[in-house]
């Protein structure tokens, strides 16, 4: 935890924003817990925690068997980290040049209203994107960011408990997509993840785009 | 009464959610603000609080089933309440009903309601003394109150008890108590009215809310089965039979089909676009014969040069040629009709969909800007969109924004049909089989290279004498074809 200690803090009005670099799934975990809780006890304050993960493979409360390849076993001797979570969607993967985003926010505030808050996110990522000229969209039914029906860019999946959210987004902008080939990105086959990178034909750092992400949420939860 | 769990609506947009897992188990204790269930919508997983405190008496979805907001998912007995008793109640309630609005939500939701002694009504000696749940509200006028509230009649104890001994249905009765509850003298009148109507010995045996309501909704008597007094056909009788045929019709239907084909996003926005546009666009459709001898000559000409770095021509990109030059000579067929303005809106730009099959799914991907383009411009946009398109790699932005589409069924052996338009387009253009067919040339038949060409227009935007104008036109540079490829700087160097 010393390394969440160590990370550093933006504070904004309203909206926290708190970079944390690269940090372990469990990590930030923990920290996303101890945020809520905060929240739940009255004391807390609208956070998005932005960061990457090592390479782990994480399976949601949706998830099905057969929408990951391999055993758990052999995901980790592929050099998965693997974890079950509590928060909606599917099976889905991180890794080095992903954008991962947190909120822990308190819906209260922000219309209690949980397809919103995902439009909401979606809509964040989108201009996100458009600021790099990509053009993504959303599909009802299929929550993430999307360039048509079968290229998916932004994973979503988010926990609520009284109101106080967790889990969130996970952005490629330029991570090795071969990474995902062990499982079947949210149990949706036949549909293909690319990454800002991969779209764009370009290198894209991530620095620029976490810039972008932050100000997009900001604009909207404030 | 128990208290009735009912899937949240946790946005304004959901419609169902899945049921995760149970936190909680039959017989289980539950107190406020203590995790039920989870919840997922969407990509959402929501944790489900208890806004009661009793005993988990029944669960009446199981974990991963989808279920639409306000079914009813689980019962509490409330404290003081007998479980068996709240879960008999649960079972009495359809539980894949959404929850109705309430007929009249000011009423107490009460299901069992003894009568406090300053009402008239009599105090119903049997009534147990347990459960008695007196309304906190002031009740509301009897005529507002549906006696039926969610499936569950409203009746007191005694008068429940007193139908079930003489198999009288509580559906037929109105109730005279508070609420429009049922009393045992209404069930005592009923039975009595019901013996004044004793039917004939020969006929069908009915009750005579039942004989109306099998008169209004068509169904044969002598195929119900009775369960009221002295064996008489219910209302709910009859309802139980409808239900049967209902189920019976559908098991039989289903023998009909071999399968059913999910259908992609794509189709499905395809379903919607072509039904807006047959219902809101009053198509008309014109057609013209046009002779391609010299579009042929002219097209093997051009590829028998064999400029190299030069794609080859085909009927396609010569059409889409033609359509984008006639376009540009006739502003009012690149057009739309905008309802909410209430004007014809002309685009500034010629935008030339292509409408092609990849693997039974029709996408038409869009040629950008050919205003001022040469042919051959045109031809690299379009063979690198259909390439993409058979690769399945379009973008949105590949297939959005067309002003005009062209629909050629000709390598199918099609001689002449009519495509719908693509809204918000005002027109489509529809092209057929090259092929050779007689003709009448200076009085005698000759054979000669033809193909039909079917124009369906928005009456709205355009026309029959300015669509036909603007087909003649196509017709014109697909017979006189040279001007196809005037402006193609360089050409012919």
């Amino acid at each position: 935890m010393t390394r969440l200690a160590s990370a550093t803090e933006a504070a904004h009005a309203g909206l926290q924003i708190r970079r944390l670099g690269e940090i372990a799934y469990r990590d930030a975990f923990e920290l996303q817990e101890e945020l809520r809780d905060r929240h739940l006890a009255g004391r807390g304050r609208d956070t998005v925690l932005l960061l990457e993960h090592p390479d782990v493979i994480t399976f949601g409360r949706g998830a099905e068997a057969g929408t990951a390849l391999l055993s758990e076993a052999g995901l980790r001797a592929q050099g998965y980290d693997v974890h079950r979570v509590n928060r909606g969607g599917d099976v889905t993967y991180h890794g080095p040049g992903q954008l991962v985003g947190y909120p822990i926010l308190d819906l209260k505030r922000h219309g209690r209203d949980v397809h919103l808050y995902l439009r909401t996110l979606e809509q964040a990522l989108i201009a996100c994107l458009a600021r790099f000229e990509i053009a993504a969209l959303c599909r009802p039914g299929f929550a993430g960011v999307w360039l048509d029906e079968r290229h998916k860019i932004a994973s979503i999946g988010v926990g609520v408990r009284r109101w106080v959210t967790l889990h969130g987004f996970a952005l490629n902008v330029n991570c090795d997509l071969s990474r995902f080939a062990p499982i079947i990105p949210c149990g949706l086959e036949g549909v293909e993840m690319v990454s800002m990178e991969s779209v764009i034909g370009v290198e894209v750092a991530l620095e620029p785009v976490l810039r972008a992400t932050a100000e997009e949420l900001e604009k909207v939860f404030a | 009464m128990p208290k009735q769990i009912r899937m949240p609506k946790l946005s304004d947009t959901m419609e169902e959610g899945r049921l995760i897992a149970w936190r909680k188990s039959v017989g289980d204790a539950v107190k406020r603000g203590e995790i039920l269930a989870e919840i997922e919508t969407d990509k959402a997983d929501m944790e489900f609080e208890s806004f009661a405190e009793g005993t988990i008496a029944a669960l009446a979805v199981e974990p991963g089933a989808t279920v639409d907001v306000g079914t009813l998912i689980a019962v509490i007995a409330l404290p003081g309440e007998e479980v068996a008793d709240a879960a008999a109640a649960a079972e009495a309630t359809p539980a894949a009903s959404p929850a109705q609005p309430s007929p009249a939500p000011a009423a107490p939701p009460a299901a069992a309601v003894v009568p406090s002694a300053a009402t008239a009504s009599p105090a119903p000696s049997l009534a147990p003394p347990s459960p008695v749940i007196v309304p906190a509200a002031p009740l509301q006028p009897a005529l507002q109150v549906s006696h039926v509230d969610d499936g569950r009649v409203r009746a007191t104890p005694a008068a429940r008890r007193l139908a079930e001994e003489r198999s009288v249905d509580l559906t037929e009765l109105d109730g005279s108590g508070p609420a429009g509850a049922i009393l045992t003298s209404d069930v005592e009148n009923y039975l009595a009215e019901l013996e004044r109507t004793e039917p004939p010995k020969d006929g069908p045996r009915a009750t005579p809310v039942a004989l109306r309501m099998a008169e209004e909704l068509g169904i044969d008597l002598d195929a119900v089965k009775g369960s009221g007094p002295a064996s008489r056909i219910t209302k709910t009788d009859l309802l139980d039979h409808s239900k049967n045929e209902a189920a019976r019709i559908k098991d039989r239907e289903a023998e009909l089909f071999r399968g059913a084909v999910q259908l992609s996003q794509k189709r499905k926005a395809l379903i919607r676009n072509m039904v807006q546009s047959k219902a809101e666009a009053p198509h008309f459709y014109l057609q013209m014969e046009v002779q391609t001898d010299s579009l042929r000559e002219l097209r093997d000409r051009v590829n028998g040069e064999g400029v190299e770095g030069r794609p080859r021509l085909t009927y396609t990109h010569l059409m889409i040629k033609a359509a984008a030059l006639a376009l540009e000579r006739f502003p009012e067929a690149n057009a739309t009709y905008r309802a909410d303005e209430h004007n014809i809106a002309l685009y500034d730009v010629i935008n030339v969909g292509l409408a092609v099959d990849v693997n039974d799914e029709l996408v038409a991907p869009t040629i950008k800007d050919c205003q001022g383009k040469g042919i051959f411009r045109l031809v690299e946009e379009a063979n690198e969109l259909i390439q993409r398109a058979r690769m399945r790699k379009l973008q949105p932005q590949d297939y959005a924004d067309g002003t005009f589409t062209i629909s050629n069924l000709g390598m199918f052996g099609v001689d002449r049909f009519y495509a719908i338009i693509t809204p918000p387009q005002s027109s489509i253009l529809s092209v057929s089989a090259i092929e050779p067919r007689p003709v009448v040339r200076d009085g005698k038949v000759a054979i000669s290279t033809m193909t039909t060409l079917g124009l369906s227009v928005d009456h709205r935007v355009m026309d029959g004498v300015k669509a036909a104008q603007f087909l003649a036109e196509l017709k014109r540079l697909l017979e006189e074809p040279e001007e196809l490829l005037r402006d193609e700087a360089g050409f012919g160097d």
